[in-house]
């Protein structure tokens, strides 16, 4: 491991060392998949608001099944899987044509890991939920459910493209990770479902201010914004806190 | 450096103990010196050019000449912000609290506002009766103060069965049966009704409009501490003019109202404010009361007005839902029956509730607990009537058929043959006119028109007092006046029109009340405008000068130029010019300008002043002061400003913080966001937690991230705990539920909760102290203080918190309420004696928390060096600053847990060990120069001010930790504690502002006052920008239903917040950095 220090190595060889942002796979399927994804996730949501509002936990619950479908077919389709070596270290080689390597997992393989990961990061999503005011003892089934959308919009692509590699997960952690299509998604995501509890508190008494109806609404739109974002205007950025 | 000479032994003592250790000390002083200096010298920090030692010594005592000049001119910007928060608070309270014109008018027995409809005998006098017929030669008047509605009416769960939320009887049900029950068995001699109060439900404000029959306005709602007298037209000075002797029994508030109005001798006032004693006054009032009514001492009095406060202090000490209450409202029932029966044909009786009560027992605001009281009336001539059969039966809560408490003055002044008081807007009570057939149509009638020709009479005065013409006030109700007026006339004297002349003169009524609510809502826009104005360029004038004071502080230490700085500071101290060394620093020059400004401001005005000849001095030179001061600050910080950037935050931390303020602030301008403000802050507080951590997870030094994390963490999840704690206010229900006290029905602490007080005894001192171990700073006075004084008080605290709970609870029936107040008090005094008197002194005195040895082992976290070949060890040396400044945040932190209630001591435990948390995130993150440390730590203060049981209203005050130290009311202490457990949480937040420059410093730090102040200024401009916006949009929405409910007390507590803060920046924050810097300052020297 090369011992440099990230924040000051401006001097040293920065390609060489830091993370690079995630490629899309070089297929036209990728390229229009990536644009038709976010529709089809809107709309989908749109199609759903009404009887979300209706009943938030059935419908919550019922449109998982879509919405996994729907980020599997988006990362298989259109994301590099772990290890393929488009994602953290990229070279020139792979781009002049060796096409995938042997050593790299399947994509089904793939795809079951960042599935897992996201499952395992929906008690910590829920429990940030709580910790930020959400309530405890009612609304569990709520709270889970919007925790697991959150952890297949914003996890779930990170963890298909990154899989376990510690020391970028670190920087994912730390909002370090230079911005693309696959981790500007995720910013937006949770930026969004943070936002998504401004109007909570007003008392307009409208049905859609029920838990945890704006959070979702705020990730799947900040998952759009997110995503285009990072594909388009703040690619290859890096958030900096000072 | 003079080495320090040792004493020699005092001749023919030479072994004394004093000797022995003057020369130990003496000895081991030049040790330790020597130590340091080595240390010193090692570092280069101290002179090694060969300079004459006295020219150092020189340097040395200037520069601590220059640091306590320097600090004068930090303090006089302070200063001169509270001034100018003072003044733009001032100006805008000024137009928006509203004042109504007193009219010194008084009516007059032989002239009634318009010509009796139907004369009788003896009219125009108060024997015959002045405008009606006199009903009663005399009347006892009982106010049982907060007699709720709810109170009085029956309450069965049968009858609630179809309710959707079924909820069993509570403590205040069914305990005074006696009014309702008489209501329904003999109607022709009682009736009960809801008695509904104008806000603000104060007694002395209820007071002043039960007598006058007038609209209290809100300026009036602070003097519930010292009351004044009415000069006013209303009803005791009529009973007084007409001869009629008044008896005053009960609550001294009728004293300072009406000085010199009541029989001496007989009449005797009890102490109103002592909310901890339920029985002093109403059984002196028993007592006095019953003697009164026998037959041989009915000549000695007319009239006489007995104030029970029993009900009233058993809701502010227990809550409605308690024993006590059942128990309170019981002996009333009984004294009531006992009145009745001694009670003659021609005396009147009237039981009425001045207020209601809330939730917990507290009263001031307007929701609906707190304006429905009782109204009962009663004589034994048996006249009363219904104008329908079905209103025999009371109404089932005080929605139905409500009377307002006004209404009585017409009701008593014609009943009793007075003219009705000049300013009465009331109108007669139906009930007590209407006859006992319920069909006295053209007495009801006469008595409406005569009240409201009254009402039309005194509107007619008060526009032409104020200058205004009447008929060009929209919705003027001359119409129906006219309409009742004619119907009248061209009547006949029938039972249906004689109903619809009522009806008429009733709405005529109705509708001027509405206008004058509307009226006395008028606000005096220009000097609220002045006031907003005033505060917003504060806030201006706060930004510059914190990011001056920021910017000034960030250049990075180098030792080289530091020692190039040292030969030239020795230099021009041996030249004799050490008026080379003064730097300009931002504060000196803004207080020049704001003195400058402020006195060309005062005498600019003053001509104008002259010129109009109107107008308080005071208020022209006020006002022309604060402008002439911003004005001159502003250009000051302007001028300076273009050699730096915009003040615009330029890091994710700064946007942090400023959108934490300016969208909170912008919030308020919600009723919703201002409701949940607690958990728009938790929400908040997480975020900055998160941020901490996700920052922290960027740090490279494993140690370092492991604890950046565990703080931020930890940080995160004290802050949730604290939230559990909660205090509900009217308005968040039902989704909010209270755990501040024992049950939403109380006011007293849970016996679990005190479990609470013996856990932060236990723990709080330890999780301090562990701060203190891990940078080695557990030295000098650490122990003592921490680990044993601050110990000792928690756990005095808890006792006291105990033998409170035991008497609320009578656990231990062989101790009298007395004892056990004896018993507690002196140990809160002892605490306060402890934390404030001695801790203060000792603060003074401490040396810093660090410990200067020659080991010879390296120990990590320790300043090593080595010295003419020894090795010198200062343990703590990292932190001298900061270790040694959270000793007097150990004081504040004691004084304000001993007056909350336990659930809100561990809030505050929590908070102080979040306070911490984040001193340790804002070093590990070096964030210490951001506005966002002062700024968190603002956001905490106003989090945990809800969770020690606050909420923005009036009736959350606690005003009984009035009494945890004292007895009784004594100024300045009372209010002096009640601010301390309001505002505990803010007080504590300002007090550690200086840690956030101070927290892992080492001595001699470059620039350490600015930082301070670049602190300071941060975090008053949190508190600054949210009462700037509160003020606003509180005079933006003076029309908004919510007014009085949400917007004006947010307001009023910002304001009082604001001024608070900068206070305590001033007393404890600017004073505690200047002992502290001179306490480091001789010991390691000054930089």
């Amino acid at each position: 491991m090369p011992l440099i220090d990230p924040v000051t190595m401006a001097s040293t060889d920065q390609a060489s060392v830091k993370s690079q942002s995630v490629e899309l796979l070089p297929t036209d399927l990728a390229r229009i998949f990536t644009n038709v994804h976010p529709v089809l996730l809107l709309s989908a949501y749109y199609l759903r608001f009404p009887a979300l509002i209706a009943d938030p936990i059935t419908t919550l619950l019922q449109s998982l099944p879509i919405l996994v479908v729907l980020q599997i077919a988006y990362a298989t389709l259109c994301l590099p899987p772990t290890g393929s070596g488009t994602s953290s270290k990229p070279s020139k080689k792979s781009k002049l044509g060796v096409k995938k390597a042997d050593t790299s997992p399947s994509k089904a393989i793939t795809v079951f890991f960042a599935l897992i990961l996201s499952v395992f990061s929906v008690p910590v999503l829920a429990g940030l939920q709580v910790l930020f005011g959400a309530p405890i003892t009612t609304h569990i089934p709520q709270t889970l459910l919007s925790s697991s959308h959150l952890a297949l919009l914003g996890v779930f692509p990170l963890a298909y493209v990154h899989g376990s590699d510690g020391s970028k997960w670190r920087e994912i952690l730390s909002v370090y990770s230079p911005i693309d299509e696959v981790f500007g998604g995720s910013l937006g995501c949770f930026l969004g479902a943070w936002l998504g509890a401004v109007p909570i508190p007003l008392d307009w008494d409208r049905e859609w201010q029920k838990w945890p109806i704006t959070i979702v609404t705020g990730a799947y739109a900040g998952y759009a914004v997110g995503k285009l974002a990072g594909t388009w205007l703040l690619k290859g950025k890096r958030i900096e806190f000072d | 450096m003079v080495p320090t000479p040792v004493p020699k032994p005092a001749p023919g003592n030479y072994n004394s103990i004093a000797a022995q250790y003057a020369r130990a000390k003496a000895a081991k002083d030049a040790d330790d010196k020597k130590k340091v200096d080595g240390i010193l010298r090692e570092n280069g920090i101290l002179e090694r050019t060969g300079k004459p030692r006295h020219v150092a010594e020189r340097l040395n005592e200037f520069k601590a000449g220059r640091f306590t000049k320097d600090w004068g001119w930090v303090v006089g910007f302070f200063v001169w912000m509270l001034f100018i928060h003072i003044s733009g608070i001032y100006f805008f309270t000024k137009g928006f609290l509203l004042t109504r014109l007193v009219l010194d008018s008084k009516s007059t027995c032989a002239e009634p506002p318009i010509s009796i409809s139907k004369p009788f005998k003896g009219a125009g006098t108060p024997e015959g009766g002045c405008w009606h017929p006199k009903t009663f030669d005399k009347a006892v008047v009982i106010i049982i103060d907060a007699l709720r509605y709810d109170f009085t009416v029956p309450f069965n769960n049968i009858s609630q069965v179809g309710a959707s939320n079924p909820m069993p009887a509570q403590a205040y049900h069914n305990s005074i049966p006696f009014l309702y029950d008489t209501a329904i068995a003999e109607p022709h001699n009682a009736f009960l009704l809801p008695f509904i109060a104008d806000p603000p439900t104060t007694t002395l404000q209820r007071l002043k409009g039960l007598t006058t029959g007038t609209l209290p306005t809100f300026i009036d709602a602070g003097s519930n501490f010292a009351g004044e007298a009415i000069k006013e037209d209303n009803l005791l000075q009529q009973l007084r003019d007409a001869g009629r002797k008044i008896v005053h029994l009960g609550d001294d508030t009728w004293t300072a109202l009406f000085p010199g109005y009541f029989e001496e001798g007989i009449s005797k006032a009890y102490d109103s404010l002592n909310v901890w004693d339920l029985h002093t006054v109403d059984t002196g009032v028993t007592e006095h009361i019953l003697p009164l009514l026998a037959s041989q001492r009915k000549d000695e009095w007319d009239v006489m007005f007995a104030h029970f406060l029993g009900v009233d202090h058993a809701g502010h000490r227990y809550g409605p839902n308690h024993p006590a209450m059942t128990m309170k409202l019981q002996q009333m029932n009984g004294l009531m029956q006992e009145i009745v029966q001694n009670l003659d044909d021609n005396t009147l009786l009237v039981v009425m509730g001045d207020h209601g009560m809330d939730g917990k027992g507290d009263h001031g605001g307007e929701s609906d607990d707190e304006v429905q009281a009782a109204l009962w009336m009663y004589s034994k001539k048996g006249i009363f009537g219904r104008t329908d059969p079905s209103f025999v039966t009371p109404p089932q809560n005080a929605k139905i058929r409500p009377v307002n408490q006004i209404d009585l003055v017409p009701t008593l002044a014609l009943s009793l043959g007075l003219p009705i008081p000049f300013n009465n807007l009331g109108r007669p009570i139906e009930e007590a006119f209407v006859g006992k057939k319920g069909n006295a149509w053209d007495n009801l009638a006469g008595v409406s028109r005569m009240a409201a020709a009254g009402i039309k009479r005194y509107q007619a005065a008060y526009y032409d007092a104020q200058g205004i013409n009447e008929s060009t006030i929209d919705g003027s109700p001359h119409d129906l006046w006219g309409k009742a007026e004619g119907a009248l006339i061209s009547g006949n004297g029938k039972e249906q029109m004689l109903r619809g002349v009522y009806t008429n003169f009733s709405a005529f009524q109705e509708e001027t009340l509405r206008i004058c609510r509307d009226l006395w809502a008028r606000f005096d826009v220009p000097s609220m405008i002045l006031g907003i104005s005033i505060l917003a360029a504060g806030v201006v004038a706060l930004v510059f000068h914190a990011n001056d004071n920021a910017e000034a502080d960030t250049t990075e230490e180098d030792i080289d130029l530091e020692m190039k700085e040292r030969d030239l500071e020795l230099k021009a101290i041996s030249d004799g010019k050490p008026e080379l060394l003064y730097e300009e620093n931002a504060s000196r020059s803004a207080v020049k300008g704001a003195i400058i400004g402020t006195a060309v401001g005062v005498a600019a005005v003053l001509v104008p002043w002259g010129l109009v000849g109107g107008g308080s001095m005071m208020d022209f030179a006020v006002g022309g002061g604060s402008i002439g001061g911003l004005v001159a600050v502003l250009f000051t910080k302007l001028k300076t400003r273009l050699r730096f950037s915009n003040p615009l935050p330029r890091t994710v931390w700064g946007w942090l913080a400023a959108i934490f303020t300016i969208s909170q602030s912008i919030g308020f301008a919600s009723n919703s966001y201002t409701i949940w403000e607690d958990s728009i802050l938790l929400f908040f507080i997480t975020t900055f937690g998160l941020a901490a951590a996700i920052s922290s997870i960027r740090i490279e030094k494993h140690s370092d991230r492991v604890l950046a994390i565990y703080h931020s963490a930890a940080f995160v999840a004290l802050g949730w705990i604290a939230s559990s704690s909660k205090l509900c206010r009217e308005e968040q229900m039902p989704w909010c539920r209270s755990t501040y006290y024992a049950s939403a029905n109380s006011s007293t602490s849970a016996p679990w909760q005190l479990l609470i007080l013996f856990i932060v005894a236990a723990a709080l001192p330890s999780i301090i102290k562990s701060y203190y171990v891990s940078s080695r700073n557990y030295e000098g006075f650490a122990p003592v203080w921490i680990s044993w004084a601050f110990r000792t008080g928690l756990i005095l605290c808890a006792i006291f918190w105990t033998i409170d709970a035991a008497d609320d609870s009578e656990w231990f029936t062989g101790f009298s309420s007395a004892t056990l107040k004896t018993l507690r008090t002196p140990i809160a005094q002892t605490i306060f004696a402890v934390s404030i008197g001695a801790g203060s002194l000792a603060f003074g005195s401490a040396p810093p928390c660090v410990s200067i040895s020659s080991s010879a082992a390296p120990t990590p976290g320790s300043q090593i060096t080595s010295s003419s070949g020894a090795t010198v060890t200062i343990l703590g040396f990292a932190n001298t600053h900061g270790s040694r400044y959270f000793l007097l945040v150990v004081n504040v932190l004691l004084a304000i847990l001993m007056v909350q209630k336990p659930m809100g001591a561990g809030a505050i435990a929590l908070m102080s060990w979040q306070i911490l948390s984040l001193l340790e995130i804002l070093d590990l993150n070096t964030l210490t120069s951001s506005p966002i440390g002062p700024v968190v730590l603002a956001l905490l203060g106003s989090f945990h001010f809800f969770k020690t049981g606050h909420q923005a209203t009036l009736s959350s005050i606690q005003w009984e930790s009035a009494f945890i130290p004292l007895h009784t009311i004594r100024y300045p202490w009372s209010p002096l504690l009640v601010a301390l457990n309001s505002f505990g949480a803010q007080i504590l937040a300002v007090s550690a502002v200086p840690l956030v420059a101070l927290w892992k410093q080492k001595p001699r730090k470059k620039g350490i006052l600015q930082s301070v102040a670049a602190a300071l200024a941060w975090h008053a401009l949190y508190y600054a920008v949210v009462g700037l916006a509160t003020t606003m949009w509180a005079g933006h929405l003076r029309r908004h239903l919510m007014l009085y409910r949400i917007f004006c007390p947010k307001f009023m507590t910002a304001a009082a917040v604001l001024v608070i803060v900068d206070v305590v920046g001033l007393l404890v924050a600017l004073m505690g950095v200047r002992w502290n810097t001179i306490s480091i300052g001789e010991v390691f020297g000054w930089r």
